[in-house]
């Protein structure tokens, strides 16, 4: 479970590499290249590369529309280029440009978004029956926001896959904020994770502005699940910065969304905070970190360029009626 | 040929499919006590991994399936009545038809979900329904309504072995009825309509328990020297429209009788196929025969609702230019209660 040193610089360039490609997505969709929206996850960063960069390849991710799911979708292995791509409209996209913003690939685990936010919660409990009839030991990881913890479909897969003892980990994405409504107008309790208890798995609230306190819960949960112990519940408390939706108006700086909650969470900027830690350890030097930076940036740059150069689908209305049913 | 009860038909297709590959699986409510008798001996062959017993939870079983798909799987979720496929309705119309089409084609999500459809039994607005309205409108999904035990052994094995969604309805009036069904293997494509009755004065195209209800009228008309050809498209998606579209170029009169509420039905969706490519063969409006635009009532109310027989032979009248009404006799009433019918399966 501890760290090497090589693994904790992965997973910071992991959210470096996050982090920039968002930032080239806002750039992007305020350019007029993205015919969709963009939904930034800025500042929640350290959920998705904490629970998802040391899975197996294998293993099955859900992810949900905070950030198009880059932050689970980049470390588990999907390039930045298929993602952009996609955002475009291009052939080359993850979904041959058709979806709006989707990332499927099953060869990475990684099965898709389901637009009705919530749809995901059964479905992974459907990945799980697979993955345990497989008997190959992998894991779904599912990751969905404070929100959609309150639909009835979290319930009914809770049940069957703590029933069942799945290979299951829930993660809660708790950024606080139902797109415009704060989660106490909306959620009773301080902690989703409480109700863990009543389906007899463990539930435990983390810091989700620590990468490495997201890994170390996730994978303890991963590895009751590949051991055949069943579902975990894991809430990670973290803030979004940007608006809901680039673009759209958005409630910050009114009674809703303080401007000083803002501020306050942005000084736990979970890049920020890792690279201090890991400089404060040792683990990295400042020219390395001005390194990472600079290559995520190039890496991310030069993905972007090649998806605006990436032809888009050569006879769309072919694609879409052969999309519709498998042969 | 042998006879068998049209749940033995089905349970002999799941048997078969099972025991031919072994990613098949089978859940729902009470799937291992399934009343109808549809998985008699499942659970003692397959063991509970591959016969599951879910929880009160139609969007957890019919999501579930999709995500066991998506892994590989070819699940079969078993909803008892279709109306309880209402709650998980997301997962149907979203999740199962879409998800392969929403992220480019490139997945498969093979799928069957099973269920009884149908009124005539008094069971009230939630336990009467037929949805093949719904599911027809859904782009992404493939709809069997099979209406005889041979139809119901051939549709399910070639649904089963579909690497797409398909609904599976079987009416429940049918649950104790025979009919041939040989002991050697075989499979009815999709798509391919079966002219149950050759006629040539008047086309009626029926799906579902109407297929028993019209050919039950074309017998009592043909007393009258009115020859109706029944056709019974098997599979709603694909429909077979070619075949129904040759029967009305021929008689040039058609009836199309669904048991589903009449407005933005499938009789509506037929009708207008037709007059898009056969028009001018027409020599009579097309009439339709449906549920009355109300939900279904329970008790003895419900043939107020439900499509009846004279309903059928006055729509026969109707496109005949008939001035006098053709009166039919409806067939000894439906009256059972469900418990009555399980108990005599059971036997």
């Amino acid at each position: 479970m501890k760290l090497k040193k090589e693994q904790k610089v992965k997973l910071y360039i992991n959210l470096v590499r996050v982090r920039k490609l968002d930032e080239v997505m806002v750039k992007a969709l305020f350019a007029g290249k993205i015919p969709s929206f963009f939904h930034s996850q800025q500042g929640q960063e350290a959920v998705g590369v904490g629970a998802c960069t040391f899975l197996r390849k294998d293993d099955y991710v859900y992810y949900s529309h905070r950030g198009h799911g880059i932050s689970k979708t980049l470390p588990k292995g999907v390039s930045p280029r298929v993602i952009i791509a996609e955002h475009y409209g291009k052939s080359t996209g993850s979904c041959g440009g058709m979806s709006g913003f989707h990332t499927a690939d099953m060869e990475l685990g990684i099965p898709g978004i389901s637009g009705t936010l919530g749809g995901g919660f059964v479905l992974s409990a459907g990945m799980g029956i697979a993955a345990m009839m497989k008997g190959k030991g992998q894991v779904v990881v599912c990751i969905e926001g404070d929100g959609t913890y309150c639909r009835g479909t979290f319930h009914e897969a809770a049940i069957m896959t703590a029933n069942w003892k799945l290979p299951i980990v829930w993660v809660i994405e708790n950024n606080q904020y139902m797109t415009f409504t704060p989660i106490c107008e909306y959620y009773p309790m301080e902690n989703i994770a409480d109700l863990a208890f009543g389906y007899g798995m463990p539930g435990i609230v983390v810091d989700g502005q620590d990468v490495i306190a997201v890994y170390e819960a996730v994978q303890t949960a991963v590895e009751r699940a590949r051991d055949g112990e069943g579902p975990s519940l894991i809430e990670c408390k973290t803030y979004r910065f940007r608006s809901h939706a680039e673009g759209i108006p958005d409630i910050k700086g009114t009674e809703l969304r303080p401007q000083e909650e803002i501020e306050i969470w942005k000084k736990r900027d979970p890049v920020n905070l890792f690279r201090e830690r890991l400089l404060k350890e040792g683990a990295l030097k400042q020219a390395d970190a001005d390194q990472i930076d600079r290559e995520a940036t190039e890496e991310m740059e030069e993905a972007e360029r090649l998806a605006t150069a990436d032809p888009m689908a050569a006879d769309p209305e072919t694609f879409l009626k052969r999309a519709l049913y498998s042969n | 040929m042998r006879q068998i009860r049209y749940t033995e038909a089905i349970n002999e297709a799941l048997m078969e499919e099972m025991s031919r590959d072994e990613t098949v699986y089978i859940i729902g409510e009470c799937a291992t006590a399934e009343p109808m008798g549809a998985h008699k001996g499942l659970v003692e062959k397959f063991g509970k991994d591959r016969v599951k017993d879910a929880a009160l939870s139609e969007p957890a079983i019919i999501g579930s399936c999709v995500g066991a798909a998506l892994g590989g799987y070819r699940p079969i979720a078993n909803m008892r009545f279709s109306d309880f496929i209402i709650p998980a309705l997301d997962e149907v119309i979203h999740k199962a038809a879409k998800w392969r089409f929403g992220h480019g084609g490139k997945q498969k999500i093979p799928l069957v979900i099973i269920a009884a459809i149908g009124g005539y039994i008094g069971a009230g607005p939630e336990h009467s329904q037929c949805l093949e309205s719904i599911i027809m409108h859904t782009p992404g999904l493939k709809l069997a309504i099979p209406t005889t035990p041979y139809d119901a052994k051939g549709l399910l094995k070639t649904a089963i072995r579909d690497n797409n969604p398909v609904v599976y309805f079987f009416h429940k009036l049918f649950i104790g009825t025979k009919g041939e069904v040989p002991e050697e293997e075989y499979t009815i494509p999709f798509g391919v309509a079966d002219i149950k009755r050759q006629g040539k004065d008047v086309t009626v195209v029926a799906t579902g328990y109407m297929v028993q209800m019209a050919l039950g009228v074309a017998n009592q008309l043909q007393e009258r020297g009115i020859n109706i050809e029944v056709i019974d498209p098997r599979t709603l998606e694909p429909l077979d429209i070619d075949t129904i579209v040759a029967s009305v170029k021929k008689t040039k009169r058609v009836v199309i009788v669904d048991e589903d509420t009449l407005q933005c039905g499938v009789t509506g969706e037929i009708g207008m196929q037709i007059v898009e490519r056969a028009f001018d063969y027409l020599d009579a409006p097309i009439q339709r025969v449906g549920s009355a635009n109300l939900p279904i009532p329970g008790g003895f109310f419900e043939r107020y609702v439900l499509p009846q027989p004279q309903d059928i032979a006055d729509a026969t009248g109707k496109v005949l230019g008939l001035k006098e009404r053709l009166s039919v006799m409806a067939p000894e009433r439906q009256t059972f209660h469900a418990s009555e019918k399980l108990h005599l399966e059971q036997k």
